[in-house]
Parts: structure tokens; C-alpha cells; sequence
């Protein structure tokens, strides 16, 4: 101490004689060493406690998969509630916990949860497909598309292609199940494009082409499918489907045929193809065919519309309580009676504008009847699409 | 400071058998010597070395203390977050006989509030505070909230770092000056490492404990605090006690909401106020057997509320961060927050040891998260998350329940790291403060302390006393106003056509100077009539005030003058007013409210 340093007078009283100064040291020098244990006690404790909290956040989060397995929601929660409490930044546990809250229906607990994973990792593709399921649910359909996108460019664990290849399928389900066509074929290209070699995907992706009506893409897929493999069941029954949509019934034939002889009890594409039959059958249309023939279909598809037209008128007036006949069926009727005297195979042939009128008649007949008297089957079935495909509309 | 040097053994020549453990001991004691020869340390830098020490002993403490309390909840009430209900409902009550007995028979002092046993030790017993207070506390907190008592760690690790500072500066033989502000050091490492926000701590002690800015202590608490939380963080990690989420500001009009906040906040934390005042005064006047009975049954009760909710149990840092999550309704919430100002009452009220910090926090989030619940219901476009109500809600709970504005407003900035926050806090914050001022005279920790039969410094009363000013006392001068250029026959004649006696001369740079008439009269006896006051009066120069100074600085100055000139800050030449003892005294007689 300098005795002539003011601020030392100060603290004159309470300055200490060498004595002093010297068990001060010992003290300090001795208070080191209990800091020195003490913090090897310390470390000690956090260590175990530290392993304790790992095991026991584990063993819970077992017992709460374990439960989730089995149905038990409500029990599953609070064992991932329980595995938080002692790692509350997992996200393992927290993405689980979420998962059970949506199974229980509690979907606005389970939200809150996503979105505090979401705002630690918005990049993290499960978290974001979680978010995107649970807006689906929810009916917020913007958000499950924002959150679809996130999660298809999101990072991903393990095989990160597969997975934002499944996120875009279920996205496409999810645009296809909200009659968002447009966006989902967009997807469905991209899907497309980098497709590895596997005829079940194609197939995939053919079917969800096939249902947002993108013909011409799902047949090329069901295509690709065949290339790989040309018995796979599905890529035939549907490139016959896309074929038979697009009016070619001709190629639709081909292929169903191939499918049933493929598998007998493949039922759709039986019906399908026994419709085909009947188209083929009966189209006064197809090119290559004689005058004679072509006559020939007309008459029978005049015949077969006037009794549908009958049977219809029926029905109608039965509906109508049996006073009036319905007029347009009415109308349909007496146009249909007036051609009758001429339906016969040589006057059709030596006249193509009858045989035009006849026809026009026909598939208007079909139309009518299926509009008022329900659905088609059999050869009203073939006529109506044929009809319809004439008229530009979707057979 | 000196120390007799030791001497070193010399060095050992190569070739010579090794030195012996004794001398190497020896060695090490000389280089020690011969080390804080060359490093004198003086009290000052003693004391700021003894702070860092008392941080790591209060920031190792504070780790081990938390950690017990876990492995007691671990083995008192199992692992699972809902405890079966015999557990929930038997486990309390039994800790709380263990408890009591251990109160009542080995450490008396733990019960209470570690705040004011921390001011006693300042202003009442030179800065003691008895280490049995500190291994006491330490037992018994982690038994009580262990078992689920509704009571924090916070309150004990500051009463706990102020015990252990205390202990150490006992035996270092500190100064009785350093000694007394030792155990404040202590008590902001505790709360620093036990909040693990050091801003907040240093704030609250300077707020609470000590009452007043110092730059030689606020040193040291600074040192202290960061110490402690940089071990706790080693140890316990670096996450925060509350993870915040992203805080923005919907709309400016929500700051109505928030206000509304502040209001319900502020009744609340009254409600809670009161409620601890009136159960402990009743409880204190039990017979004191009942003592041993108290703790349990208050375990007994919270144990009943457990069954339901068993959020209630414990310090419930966990469920205060689901609330900042959005993870209870807002029903929840309500039922959750008057609850805990049930358990908490009970527990505190009771004599268990525990702290009320991390209870107020929860309240205040759930009041909070409650109140944003409801006005997110019906004005969404207006209001954001129910978690940022929640987080202001904990501030509001602050400033209303412990009235400790300050802290109440950094902490939150200091917890959720979100600068954009401070407006909604401020202003909720503040209603709830008013509010709770408005109605509850007394700050808690002033009634409880008063409850105990001591008489420790309000903080809040200190804050709010007004300082009387020289303004306040001083009076106009009456005299004739002099200056160097008149001659001493002239002013001796204008000095006689007044009644004032003492007379004043400003010079030049503001130097006052004054003297009484007998001395003009004195220079015109010894004729020097005609000579220039400036030249013939040179002596006597007056210190002077300004009217804004404080009053005690002019009962400083004054000395045996019988009068003090104030004069203006911007012209020392220009005479605002003068003042006398007599003045000083009748001021300070007429601001003082007569005792009762």
C-alpha cells in the first residue's frame, strides 16, 4: 500500500497488516480450491443429470410410438409430452407429439406445435408436409399448398428424392381432390421429368394424368410403364382407359383386351372393353366402312334409340303423375316416327343426308334420354358416347 | 499490502535427487510470495476479485441446486408430467412435515423472502448472514419445490449467493463498508445464474436491495452476475429459460389491447397481494405448534389442486414456455393462472422456504396468455399470438406483484432478445405498476418485512422522496446590490439605508465575496472612503449554490456564513436569491410530515 496515495487513506482503518494480507491470500488461495471442487461436483451432477434426462426423454418417447401404433392417441400424448419435458428442443419428439395431437383430433394444439418446429426449421420437409396435411385437414387450402411446395423444396433426411417425390404425388392428390386440375398437371410434369426407371410410378403417374384429364401425357406415362414393362396389368387397363376417353376406340380395344386376357377378373376393364366392343360395333362413323354397312348401323342404332326413346317417355310420364307427356320427349318422338318409313338399309345408303339426319337424331335421342331418364347402359351407353364424343364433349 | 517473502529454496543441480513433495510445497508457496509481491492488491481490486469469485461460487451453487431439485422431483412425483393422485396429494404434505421440522429445529432463518433477508444483512447486521442460512435454504427449497410446493428456485439462489458472499468476505475480513455490499454482490450472482439473465438481476438488486446507482458496487454486481451465468450456461447450457417466439406488432391500435392487459395484470397481481398479506399475517398469528403443520397442509391442498392441474406443482418453467407457445387454450390459461395465485399463496404463506419469482412469472403468463386469448377471439385482425401476451403478461405480473419496474421491462427484453417488444411492455407494464400503487399502498416486500418486525428502507419509498432544493428555501436578498467599481463611502451609505447586515459583491468570474457593514466601516474609519470596493474588499470569498442544487449541498457549504448567494447557472454574476441556515432548517421543518 503507498501511504501517500490518497484513496489508500481512505481506506485506511480497513486496510490490512501483513498478517492480514497474508491469511487473505490463504483464504483466496483456499477458496480456489473449493471452487475446484465444486465445480468437479458440479460437473458430476449436470453430467448424470444430463444422461438421466436423455434416457428417461427416450423411454418415453418409446412408450408414446408404442401407443401411437396402437390407436392410443390420448396416451401417446402424454408420453411425448412427458419425453419433451425432459428434451424440450427436440424436434423428434415434438414432430411425434404433433402427430398424435392429429390423430386425436386436436389439430389446433398439434398446429402450435408444428409451428414451433417450423419456426426453429422452416426448411425441414417433414415439418412442413406435417403443417401441409394438417391445413389440408383443416380446409385451408392455401396453406396446405404453400406448405407442400416448402416441404417438396424442404431438406429431407435419407433419400431426399424419394421423398419430395412423394410430397408432389400427395400434392397432386390433394390439387386433384380440390378440382385444382391445372396446378396439379404443372406438378405432374415436373413429376414426370425425373421419374427413375420403374413401371409402377409411371403407372402413378399416368393414373393422376388420367385424372386431371391430361390424355396425352398419361398415355405417354402408361406408355413408359410398358416400355419397362409390357405386362404390367395397370399400365394396360390404362393407356385402354386414356385411349377409350380420347375416342380411340380402336387402340382402347387393343389394350383392354390385352389386360383382361391379362386378367379375367379385372372387372373395369371387362366393362370397359365389352363398352368398346359395342362401340365398334355400332358406329356409324367409322371410317372404312361400306355404304351398305354404315346403313346397316344406323338402322340399328335407330332402332335401339327409338326404344330407348319409348322406354323413356314412359318413365317420363310416370314421373309427370300420367297427365301430360313430357314435351321435348314428345317432340323427339314424332321426329322419330316420321323418319320410321324410311329406315331401311337401301334408302339410307343411296341418301347420305338421311343417313346424316338419322344419325343427328339418334345421338340426340341418347342425350335426351340420358339427361331425363338416368344413366346408359349397353348399346345406349355406346351410342350416347359416341354421341357425345361428336359433339366434342368427353365421351 | 505486503507480505513477509518466504524464501526459495534454491534450485535443484542437475544430477541431485528430486525435490521432495515438502519443498516442492515450499517452492510453490516462495513463487506464490514472491508473485503478490510484484501484485499488490488493494480493497478495491480485492473486492473486485472476491466478485468474480462469489459469481462462480453462486453460478456452481445455483447449478447444483436446480439439478437437486429436479432429482427430487424425479423421485418425489415420478417422471411422467400428471403423477398418479395418491403421489400428487400425499407427496407434498409429507415433504411439508419433513420441511417444517427441518425449519423449526435447525434453520430458522430460511423462511420468508430472501430479498429482504438480504436487506436486513445490508442495513441491519453489517452484511451477516450466516452460512447455515445458505446449506438450509439450499435443503429445504429442494425439498419443498421438489415435492411440488408452488414456489420458485430464484428468491433462495439469491438469498443463497448473498450467504456465500457474506461467508467469504467474513473470512477475507473485509472492510465493514465492502462487507455490507458484499452480500448484494452475492445475491445478483444467485438471481443472475438462477434466471440466467444477468441484465435482470443486476437490475432488480440495484432496484430492490440496494436502492441506488454506485459505481464502485455496480462493478462488482456486473462481475458477479456475468460469473455466475457464464458457469450456469457452461453447466445447463446456453438456451434461455423461455424460448420466445417471434414478436411483431400487428397493428398500432393493438396497443390498446396490451393496455387492457396492463389493467387486468395489475388487479391481478393486487389480488395476489393481498391475498399473501392477509392469509400470512392470519397464518403468523396460528400458535406455533400449528408451524410444523403448516407446510403440510398447504402441500396437502396444493396436492388436491395437482390432481387437475398439475401445472400448478413446482416452479412450472416448462408450462410457462408451452403458454409462450400457444399450447393452452385460453380457458386453460385463466384456470391456470388463479390456480397458481391459489398454490402460491398457500405455499409462501406457510412458512415453506421458496421463492416467488418464477410463481409471478407464471401467473403473468398465464394471465397474460389468457387476456390475449380472449381479445384474439374477438378482434383477430388486431391482436398477434396469445405467446406474446403471455411473455408481456410475465412483465406485467413483475411490475405489479414485486413493483420493480425496471426490472420488469429488461427482463422481458432480456428474455425474448426482441427489441421491437419494449412498447407493449411499456405500457402495460406501467397501468399495472400505477394500478398496483394505486391501490396497494405498500410494496410486498415492505409488508412482508414489516410483518417480520423490521423496518428495512422501502426502495420504492426512497424513489418517490422528494429532494428538497435550494430553490425551496431561498429567499430574496434584501440588501444593496454592490459592485467592485463603487467606492467604499457610497456603499457604505446604501449599506446603512438597509436593514440587512451582511452584504454581498460579486466580482469578476463569478467569485462572491461578503462582509458585514462594520467592516465599511472599519475601511472609511482608516480612510479608505474613497477607495473602489473591488480593490479594498479582496477576502471573504463565498461559495455559492444554485437554486436547483439539492438543499443538502447548501447546508454543506455553508459553513459559519450567514448567508450563501444562489446565483444563475448561466450568469454567476447574476443574484437569484440568498440563503441562511436558519432558511435551510425551516425548509427542511416545514417538508418533514410530523411523526406520529
Amino acid at each position: 500500500m503507498n501511504p501517500e496515495d490518497p484513496e489508500s487513506n481512505v481506506l485506511a482503518d480497513a486496510a490490512p497488516g501483513p498478517r492480514q494480507a497474508s491469511d487473505r491470500d490463504a483464504i483466496l488461495l483456499l477458496s480456489l480450491f473449493g471452487l475446484a471442487i465444486l465445480f468437479t461436483i458440479a460437473g458430476v451432477a449436470a453430467r448424470l443429470f444430463h444422461a438421466k434426462e436423455r434416457s428417461l426423454g427416450q423411454e418415453w418417447y418409446a412408450r408414446g410410438q408404442a401407443d401411437l401404433k396402437v390407436g392410443k392417441a390420448q396416451v401417446a400424448i402424454k408420453d411425448f409430452r412427458n419425453a419433451l419435458a425432459y428434451s424440450r428442443d427436440n424436434a423428434l419428439y415434438r414432430l411425434h407429439l404433433a402427430l398424435a395431437l392429429t390423430a386425436a383430433n386436436r389439430t389446433d394444439e398439434a398446429r402450435a406445435h408444428l409451428l414451433n418446429l417450423w419456426e426453429r426449421q422452416p426448411g425441414d420437409g417433414t415439418v412442413n408436409l406435417e403443417l401441409a396435411r394438417l391445413a389440408a385437414r383443416q380446409g385451408k387450402t392455401a396453406d396446405a399448398v404453400r406448405y407442400f411446395h416448402n416441404a417438396i423444396f424442404g431438406v429431407w433426411p435419407g433419400n431426399p428424392d424419394e421423398a419430395r417425390r412423394d410430397v408432389r404425388f400427395e400434392l397432386c392428390d390433394f390439387l386433384l381432390a380440390h378440382g385444382l386440375k391445372t396446378e396439379a398437371q404443372a406438378i405432374l410434369i415436373e413429376l414426370a421429368t425425373d421419374l427413375p426407371k420403374d413401371a409402377d410410378l409411371h403407372v402413378r403417374v399416368a393414373d393422376l394424368f388420367l385424372a386431371a384429364t391430361d390424355y396425352s401425357h398419361a398415355l405417354k406415362e402408361y406408355r413408359a410403364a410398358l416400355d419397362i414393362n409390357n405386362r404390367s396389368e395397370p399400365a394396360l387397363a390404362g393407356a385402354g382407359e386414356v385411349a377409350f376417353h380420347t375416342g380411340d376406340y380402336r387402340t382402347a380395344r387393343r389394350y383392354l383386351d390385352r389386360t383382361v386376357r391379362l386378367n379375367p377378373q379385372n372387372q373395369g376393364a371387362a366393362q370397359l372393353l365389352e363398352t368398346t366392343n359395342l362401340i365398334l360395333s355400332i358406329d356409324p362413323l367409322m371410317r372404312g366402312l361400306s355404304a351398305w354397312e354404315r346403313a346397316s348401323r344406323v338402322v340399328r342404332a335407330y332402332e335401339q334409340a327409338a326404344t330407348r326413346l319409348a322406354a323413356c317417355a314412359g318413365k317420363r310420364q310416370e314421373v309427370l303423375g300420367g297427365t301430360e307427356p313430357d314435351a321435348e320427349i314428345q317432340a323427339l318422338s314424332d321426329r322419330v316416327s316420321t323418319l320410321r318409313p324410311k329406315m331401311r338399309e337401301r334408302t339410307l345408303a343411296r341418301d347420305p343426308d338421311l343417313l346424316t339426319q338419322t344419325t343427328d337424331l339418334v345421338f340426340e335421342v341418347e342425350e335426351v334420354a340420358a339427361r331425363k331418364c338416368g344413366p346408359a347402359s349397353g348399346l345406349d351407353l355406346a351410342l350416347l358416347l359416341l354421341a357425345r364424343q361428336r359433339g366434342g364433349a368427353e365421351p | 499490502m505486503s507480505t513477509a517473502p518466504a524464501a526459495s529454496p534454491p534450485p535443484a543441480p542437475s544430477g541431485t535427487p528430486p525435490l521432495s513433495m515438502k519443498d516442492r510445497l515450499r517452492s510453490l508457496r516462495g513463487a506464490w510470495t514472491s508473485g503478490r509481491m510484484h501484485l499488490p492488491l488493494r480493497e478495491d481490486h480485492l473486492f473486485l476479485l472476491l466478485a468474480v469469485i462469489i459469481g462462480l461460487y453462486a453460478g456452481l451453487a445455483v447449478v447444483c441446486f436446480r439439478i437437486a431439485i429436479d432429482w427430487a422431483r424425479l423421485h418425489f412425483l415420478g417422471s411422467t408430467l400428471a403423477p398418479s393422485w395418491p403421489r400428487v396429494v400425499l407427496v407434498p404434505g409429507v415433504v411439508g412435515l419433513v420441511v417444517a421440522f427441518l425449519v423449526i429445529h435447525f434453520f430458522p432463518r430460511v423462511r420468508g423472502s430472501g430479498v429482504n433477508q438480504t436487506k436486513a444483512a445490508m442495513y441491519i447486521y453489517d452484511g451477516y448472514i450466516p452460512f447455515n442460512t445458505v446449506i438450509g435454504k439450499f435443503i429445504t427449497c429442494v425439498l419443498a419445490i421438489g415435492s411440488g410446493q408452488s414456489l420458485g428456485p430464484e428468491d433462495p439462489a439469491l438469498q443463497m449467493g448473498a450467504g456465500m458472499a457474506s461467508a467469504l468476505g467474513r473470512r477475507l475480513r473485509l472492510a465493514r463498508e465492502k462487507l455490507r455490499l458484499i452480500a448484494p454482490v452475492g445475491a445478483a450472482a444467485g438471481l443472475a445464474a438462477a434466471f440466467n439473465a444477468p441484465i435482470s438481476a443486476v437490475l432488480f438488486v440495484i432496484e430492490e436491495v440496494i436502492g441506488k446507482w454506485s459505481a464502485g458496487v455496480l462493478g462488482a454486481i456486473v462481475l458477479a452476475a456475468v460469473s455466475s451465468v457464464v458457469v450456469e450456461r457452461g453447466f445447463l447450457g446456453e438456451e434461455p429459460l423461455f424460448r420466445v417466439p417471434p414478436y411483431h406488432l400487428v397493428h398500432p391500435a393493438e396497443l390498446l389491447a396490451y393496455a387492457a392487459l396492463g389493467v387486468v395484470g395489475g388487479f391481478a397481481s393486487i389480488l395476489f397481494v393481498k391475498l399473501v398479506v392477509w392469509a400470512r399475517a392470519h397464518l403468523k398469528r396460528l400458535p406455533r405448534w400449528t408451524q410444523y403443520l403448516q407446510p403440510a397442509a398447504a402441500g396437502l391442498l396444493i396436492g388436491v389442486v395437482g390432481i387437475w392441474f398439475p401445472q400448478v406443482m413446482g416452479a412450472g418453467y416448462l408450462f410457462i414456455d408451452q403458454a409462450l407457445h400457444d399450447q393452452f387454450t385460453w380457458q386453460m390459461l385463466a384456470l391456470l393462472g388463479a390456480f397458481k395465485i391459489l398454490s402460491t399463496s398457500l405455499s409462501f404463506t406457510s412458512g415453506t422456504p421458496g421463492g416467488m419469482f418464477a410463481p409471478t412469472l407464471f401467473i403473468g403468463a398465464m394471465v397474460g396468455g389468457a387476456v390475449g386469448g380472449i381479445e384474439h377471439h374477438f378482434f383477430p385482425w388486431l391482436t398477434g399470438s396469445v405467446g406474446a401476451y403471455a411473455l408481456v403478461g410475465m412483465g406485467v405480473f413483475f411490475a405489479g406483484f414485486l413493483r420493480a419496474p425496471f426490472t420488469s421491462v429488461f427482463m422481458i427484453l432480456e428474455v425474448s432478445g426482441n427489441y421491437s417488444i419494449i412498447v407493449p411492455v411499456m405500457v402495460s407494464n406501467t397501468i399495472a405498476y400505477l394500478l398496483s400503487r394505486r391501490f396497494q399502498a405498500t410494496p410486498l416486500f415492505d409488508v412482508l418485512s414489516r410483518q417480520d418486525g423490521m423496518d428495512l428502507p422501502s426502495m420504492e419509498e426512497q424513489r418517490e422522496e422528494t429532494t428538497l432544493r435550494v430553490e425551496d428555501a431561498m429567499r430574496p436578498y434584501a440588501g444593496p446590490f454592490l459592485r467592485d467599481e463603487d467606492r467604499v463611502v457610497d456603499a457604505l451609505r446604501r449599506a446603512e439605508d438597509s436593514a440587512v447586515d451582511f452584504l454581498l459583491l460579486p466580482g469578476a468570474n463569478g467569485v462572491w465575496r461578503g462582509f458585514r457593514k462594520e467592516a465599511l466601516q472599519k475601511l472609511a474609519q482608516e480612510g479608505q472612503a474613497d477607495m473602489l470596493l473591488g480593490i479594498a474588499v479582496t477576502e471573504n470569498t463565498l461559495p455559492w449554490v444554485h437554486p436547483d442544487q439539492p438543499l443538502e449541498v447548501a447546508l454543506r457549504e455553508i459553513g459559519d456564513w450567514p448567508l450563501l448567494p444562489v446565483v444563475h447557472r448561466a450568469d454567476l454574476r447574476k443574484l437569484e436569491g440568498v440563503l441562511s441556515l436558519a432558511n435551510i432548517l425551516e425548509a427542511y421543518r416545514v417538508a418533514s410530515p410530523p411523526r406520529s
